[in-house]
């Protein structure tokens, strides 16, 4: 019974499609889609919107929604190249400190907004907060672009890569964190207070459990990621422009959901979201060579995440509708 | 017992008892802000125009109202908007003819090219159509899939994009495919008043009477209060739900049309991120995204005052680096609005509080 649930998981799901989309893909075009090509396009469509992807994955374990995460991005490697570019002698470090804390910040402000208007849904709080953060990084870069940064941030955190030229640093850094996160959420006390939280937030307070406070750390912690992944995209990209990033909150609640989150709150997994952006990664560099076209691309995440998350729910109607046919022909005899 | 049952009232009781007045007055105070700084605002001819320009915002926020109120939300409107004008308007193209005429202009024989094609009201019932079913897949999906609603549309924008990419082939429709009717119908006038606000009054009153006097409508407001009590008054509330998306839908390929007609071009991304929007307008406007309140006057409102905002920010001649706090000022308003109105609700639950007689 045990092994029958272990393999039920959400997880192996995406383990066939992974298998199933890169099986196809190599099929199709052999030599052009292989397995270094991927592990080197993982800087394009992975890393960045990896880290997006898990805080994603925070927030809506506890049944909360948030839309600002690229504006976040955008405005702290704004500061970040704004500080850099300020003076001669600013170490860089500084700047991505900087960075970070302030991407903490906008986490932080959204979370207590959150908090302290529990009427309101967060998605409008994070809705305006996502026009306010992306219009201040306005305000400070206009409509130029900034850039100029130190050539070991493009070379080597951008571009670079280690084990005979092979594996991506920025993949390596993504990666690293998901052992972490597994540990944290799944094995640890507060990770999973973190999942009573977003089951049932009000037993959780009746229980003791600080969920406020639980709600304002992880929104900070989202808005740290999303300056990481804006730190990361920036090193890809090599220049920063106000509008760097739109769109990849969509992506990082598309990749989120995928991975086995649900937006009613309480599920989620970390292995769910590395995989989910597995498949992702192979799916659209297998589609832009195929097509070369953005929207096809699109078409097929929007189809694969209604089917993903449908077909759960139509079998689990079925086998219910079988159960009760079976208990009235027993309660007939 | 007899008690004295008038407890003196705060001043702002008028507004906790009247929502829509809180709203009036944010709408008069952005209009006096604007109209201090620069006079020319402050005329007819520009209310008439903000009114007109918003005329497709406050229909679709009428639609959004209805998802929202049965619990709902559809962030794929602009998608929807996309392929039902995408469809209407290859349509277009498909039938168009051409035939010159000659007209007198100014005491001179012109010859000028005259375009018809389908009739405008075919046009519009296609472009509804077409959106209704779109709704009808996100009902679908939503109601009979358990899946929720926020996952589905967002799947369904990604979709509906690809697919307008297809039935378009990538090929825009320009003004050149559109009838001279369908050029026309936002830009005609009756009583001096643009087409584009009398379709909206239209919409918007005949949403009012449905959700108001219809029994269907009533069940929404019920569905949205409490699903489980609604369906043990035996409301069908998969029902109410995918109808509530349908008529998202209809509304939404209604309001494709119009930006089509307007903006005379149909690309393959019309509007994209317009749907942030049309929330916004609805929260302004008091409605609960949890589903169960709401009423049209306030999301009429809601959509205006984003509307005065919009119009107003260039009229305040921001010059120079000013130019670029725009953005930001836009997302404050919209923050201290939802917000004011958060306020305004404990108040109010706080003053039903004070009158209990205990």
């Amino acid at each position: 019974m045990k092994a029958k649930k272990f393999f039920l998981r959400w997880e192996w799901l995406l383990v066939l499609l992974i298998l199933g989309t890169y099986a196809f893909f190599s099929n199709k075009m052999p030599g052009i889609y292989t397995f270094s090509k991927l592990l080197d396009q993982t800087r394009v469509y992975m890393v960045d919107v990896g880290f997006m992807a898990l805080g994603a994955m925070l927030i809506l374990i506890l049944g909360d929604i948030d839309i600002s995460v690229a504006s976040i991005a955008a405005l702290s490697v704004t500061i970040m190249a704004v500080t850099y570019n300020a003076g001669e002698g600013i170490p860089f470090i500084a700047a991505i400190v900087l960075a970070l804390v302030v991407g903490t910040v906008c986490g932080l402000i959204n979370g207590i907004l959150v908090v302290r208007f529990k009427e309101l849904f967060p998605m409008i709080i994070t809705l305006s907060t996502q026009t306010i953060y992306r219009g201040i990084a306005y305000i400070i870069l206009k409509d130029q672009s900034s850039g100029g940064f130190p050539q070991w941030f493009g070379k080597e955190l951008g571009y670079g890569k280690v084990f005979n030229e092979t594996v991506p640093i920025m993949l390596i850094c993504l990666l690293a964190l998901f052992p972490v996160f597994y540990i944290w959420m799944h094995h640890t006390a507060s990770g999973r207070r973190i999942f009573a939280t977003g089951t049932n937030i009000t037993t959780s307070h009746y229980s003791g459990l600080r969920t406020d406070r639980t709600k304002v750390i992880l929104f900070a912690l989202n808005g740290l990621l999303a300056a990481v992944g804006g730190i990361f995209l920036t090193a890809r990209t090599g220049s920063v422009k106000y509008t760097i990033g739109t769109g990849y909150e969509m992506q990082a609640i598309a990749i989120a959901v995928l991975g086995g989150a649900s937006t009613a709150g309480g599920k989620g997994s970390v292995i769910g979201v590395l995989l989910a952006l597995i498949l992702m990664t192979c799916l659209k560099n297998g589609l832009m060579i195929a097509y070369n076209d953005s929207f096809i691309l699109n078409l097929s995440i929007g189809v694969l995440l209604i089917a993903v998350v449908l077909l759960p729910n139509i079998a689990g109607k079925i086998k219910q509708r079988r159960q009760l046919i079976h208990q009235r022909v027993s309660t007939a005899r | 017992m007899q008690k004295d049952n008038k407890v003196r009232m705060p001043w702002y009781s008028l507004f906790i008892k009247y929502r829509e007045l809180g709203l009036i007055g944010i709408i008069l105070l952005l209009v006096a802000v604007v109209s201090i700084v620069n006079p020319l605002f402050f005329t007819g001819e520009k209310m008439l125009f903000i009114v007109e320009d918003t005329a497709v915002m406050a229909i679709l926020a009428g639609g959004m109202l209805c998802v929202m109120l049965v619990g709902s939300i559809d962030i794929s409107i602009a998608g929807i908007m996309a392929l039902s004008a995408m469809v209407s308007g290859i349509i277009m193209r498909e039938h168009l003819e051409v035939t010159e005429v000659t007209r007198i202009i100014d005491g001179v024989e012109t010859v000028m090219n005259a375009k018809s094609s389908v009739p405008l009201i075919w046009l519009i019932l296609i472009g509804m159509g077409v959106g209704g079913l779109c709704g009808l897949v996100n009902g679908a999906v939503i109601a009979y899939g358990n899946v929720l609603p926020i996952v589905t549309t967002l799947g369904m924008q990604y979709i509906l994009y690809g697919i307008t990419h297809i039935v378009s082939d990538a090929k825009a429709v320009y003004k050149k495919d559109m009838s001279d009717v369908f050029v026309q119908f936002t830009r005609a006038e009756f009583l001096g008043i643009n087409s584009k606000t009398w379709v909206m009054i239209l919409v918007l009153i005949i949403l009012y009477i449905f959700l108001t006097y219809f029994r269907t409508g009533r069940h929404m407001y019920a569905v949205g209060s409490n699903i489980e009590a609604a369906e043990m008054r035996g409301i069908n509330s998969k029902k109410s739900i995918l109808l509530a998306h349908v008529i998202m839908g209809a509304v939404a390929g209604l309001a494709g049309l119009m930006f089509a007609s307007h903006d005379t071009k149909v690309t393959q991304d019309l509007k994209t991120g317009y749907e942030m929007y049309v929330i916004a307008a609805c929260v302004i406007g008091g409605v609960s995204v949890t589903g169960g309140s709401g009423k049209i006057p306030g999301v009429l409102l809601g959509a205006m005052t984003i509307g005065v905002i919009n119009n107003g920010l260039p009229m305040l001649k921001l010059t120079g680096s000013a130019e670029f706090w725009k953005k930001l000022i836009q997302g404050a308003l919209i923050l201290i609005a939802v917000v004011s109105n958060v306020l305004m609700q404990r108040a109010m639950i706080k003053q039903n509080l004070r009158r209990r007689n205990i």
